[in-house]
């Protein structure tokens, strides 16, 4: 006999609960807010002046002067919503795990003929699709009312959406290790947020390790760099991609962060697994 | 192959570990116990005693130090040992998001149920425990004894073969608690196992037909409820009994509980009773009344934790 997916199921009443806590609603009307300033920053031509400015003083090369000031205002637009929407998903959905360990709650979802990893990891992508909804708002309404504006369509920046959402994913994993193991929302918030400023410090490898003395350091330094996912990496190869940067370092940045995300998730549903509840 | 037994255990044990003390704490102990299907089988123990611990065990929400569990001869922690299973938790949270309806769907969801088979199933339940007006309102608004309906009503929900409650009747009023016995009568003619786990020892009396009476989280007494009762027994009341005479009373194997006067010494036999009268007549006490009795699962339950306390 086939039976209905629990996964399906679990995602479905990840996306009610969210709903049902505003917040989704709260992300949706956080991230309409950011959109209402940008049409209000439009409206007053802070845009088209700067466009009309960019014109006037480059008469040689004003098209193609144009266009590089487009995509650079894309590229710092698009730094913008990726940190944005980071920290929001995050005070978002610090919440959702702890509240399915609920005592009352868990033992009943225990009993029914799911295995805990697939409780864990249902929760998990219901999570990730809350904030892949929000992100695909946000990200696609400003590219939408940038290109009305400006009339250059850059579909590169639309990249902010997959990168936003992957680094999200990888953060997510630390958000349920926390929770799993503490059931602790704000705990579960401060690691990821310290998680995301540690990796901008990290990021800025080629000063310090200059500047540091001994080469254990040095190498602590880069070994913390390595296992920490590229928050500020990643922010960096979004902007170099959408300016066209054919060295953009993309590709190390999203495996690194994928092999924490991957090894953290892995371990809270080892650490679920042992729990007793 | 069709398992004769729903729960079948042997040896099953959980220590609980501090983590940094290193203390440990045994709530259940050397557990060995079988569930015969199509029984009515109520599990008792005063707080503390291991029964929820044993429960959780069996349906994997707490992984067993020691032993072996399995619910229709297949090994519990496996997910599919669960399908048959359908389980009322003791002070459950069921979401409050969710309309009674939709909390339904989802557990049945969970249960491995189809969707069109769901939507007919949630009509019926809702039916069956009267909450057919409150399908669409959220849990939020519902009272304690609707909640513990509704929750009976996510436990059939996919048919199950064994039904574990923890608590059933809690919250639930006079009428509610009867009404709730009469499904679960109806569901026992059947075939389904039902597991309950209850401080009421009247209702596990009047509905069970099976009984374990956990201690200190080991096997203290088990048995048929018709034979554990049957037995009569002679009542002594008595007052200003001294303290080395009741330890006197006890080691004959009578059972003491206070009363309002003074003391009611409960026993098996005529002769014990007589050897109690003799003893408090022996050291001044006074004899108030003796009569017959016949024994109730709370006098078994109670002489069977103060066996314990004595030993």
């Amino acid at each position: 006999m086939r039976h209905a997916s629990p996964l399906w199921e679990l995602i479905s009443d990840t996306f009610q609960e969210a709903r049902a806590r505003w917040l989704f609603w709260g992300l949706f009307a956080l991230s309409s807010l950011l959109i209402a300033i940008f049409l209000f920053v439009l409206k007053i031509d802070l845009v088209q002046g700067a466009v009309t400015l960019m014109g006037a003083q480059s008469t040689s090369k004003p098209i193609g002067d144009i266009r590089e000031f487009v995509n650079h205002s894309y590229s710092w637009v698009s730094i913008a919503l990726y940190i944005w929407g980071t920290f929001l998903a995050i005070f978002a959905s610090a919440g959702l795990t702890p509240s399915v360990l609920e005592s009352g709650r868990i033992g009943l979802l225990l009993s029914k003929p799911l295995t805990r990893t697939r409780l864990l990891l249902g929760r998990y992508l219901g999570n990730v699709c809350v904030v892949a909804l929000n992100h695909i708002y946000l990200i696609s309404s400003v590219w939408l009312i940038l290109g009305i504006k400006t009339h250059i369509w850059e579909p590169r920046f639309l990249l902010a959406i997959p990168i936003s959402i992957f680094i999200f994913a990888v953060l997510l994993c630390v958000v349920v290790l926390i929770g799993v193991l503490s059931e602790s929302a704000a705990l579960s918030v401060m690691v990821a947020v310290a998680l995301m400023l540690v990796s901008t410090i990290l990021a800025q490898r080629q000063v310090v390790v200059r500047l540091l003395s001994s080469q254990w350091s040095r190498d602590l330094w880069l070994a913390f760099y390595w296992i920490v996912p590229k928050v500020f990496d990643l922010g960096a190869a979004m902007k170099q991609i959408i300016l066209y940067d054919r060295q953009a370092a993309w590709l190390t940045p999203i495996w690194t962060s994928a092999a924490f995300g991957i090894g953290v998730l892995f371990t809270a549903v080892y650490a679920f697994q042992r729990r007793d509840f | 192959m069709t398992a004769e037994y729903a729960i079948e255990t042997s040896g099953l044990e959980k220590v609980y570990r501090s983590r940094f003390r290193g203390r440990e704490i045994r709530a259940v102990s050397n557990l060995t116990l079988r569930v015969p299907v199509g029984t009515k089988y109520g599990l008792l123990g005063p707080n503390g005693a291991g029964k929820t611990t044993f429960v959780k065990m069996l349906l994997s929400a707490v992984n067993p130090t020691l032993g072996h569990a399995a619910l229709f001869g297949r090994d519990a922690r496996d997910p599919e040992a669960r399908r048959p299973v359908g389980y009322l938790p003791e002070n459950h949270r069921f979401p409050t998001y969710l309309t009674g309806r939709g909390m339904l769907d989802f557990y049945g969801g969970l249960s491995g149920m189809e969707s069109s088979e769901r939507t007919k199933r949630i009509s019926e339940l809702l039916d069956l425990v009267g909450l057919a007006n409150w399908a669409d309102v959220r849990l939020k608004k519902f009272s304690k004894g609707m909640l513990q309906r509704l929750g009976l009503a996510q436990a059939l929900m996919h048919r199950p073969r064994l039904l574990v409650l923890d608590e059933p009747t809690d919250g639930v009023d006079p009428v509610g608690r009867r009404e709730i016995r009469d499904i679960l009568n109806t569901l026992t003619g059947s075939g389904v196992t039902v597991f309950i786990n209850s401080h009421l020892l009247s209702e596990v009396e009047a509905f069970c037909e099976y009984v374990a009476i956990l201690r200190k989280g080991e096997l203290a007494l088990e048995g048929k409820v018709s034979s554990l009762v049957a037995g009569r027994g002679f009542r002594v009341c008595a007052s200003n009994v001294p303290e080395q005479a009741l330890l006197e009373i006890r080691a004959i194997g009578a059972s003491i509980l206070p009363s309002a006067e003074g003391l009611e010494i409960h026993t098996a036999t005529r002769e014990q009773a007589n050897m109690a009268i003799d003893t408090i007549r022996s050291v001044g006490g006074l004899i108030d009344a003796v009569a017959a009795s016949s024994t109730s699962l709370e006098d078994v339950f109670i002489r069977t934790l103060q066996n314990g306390k004595a030993a």
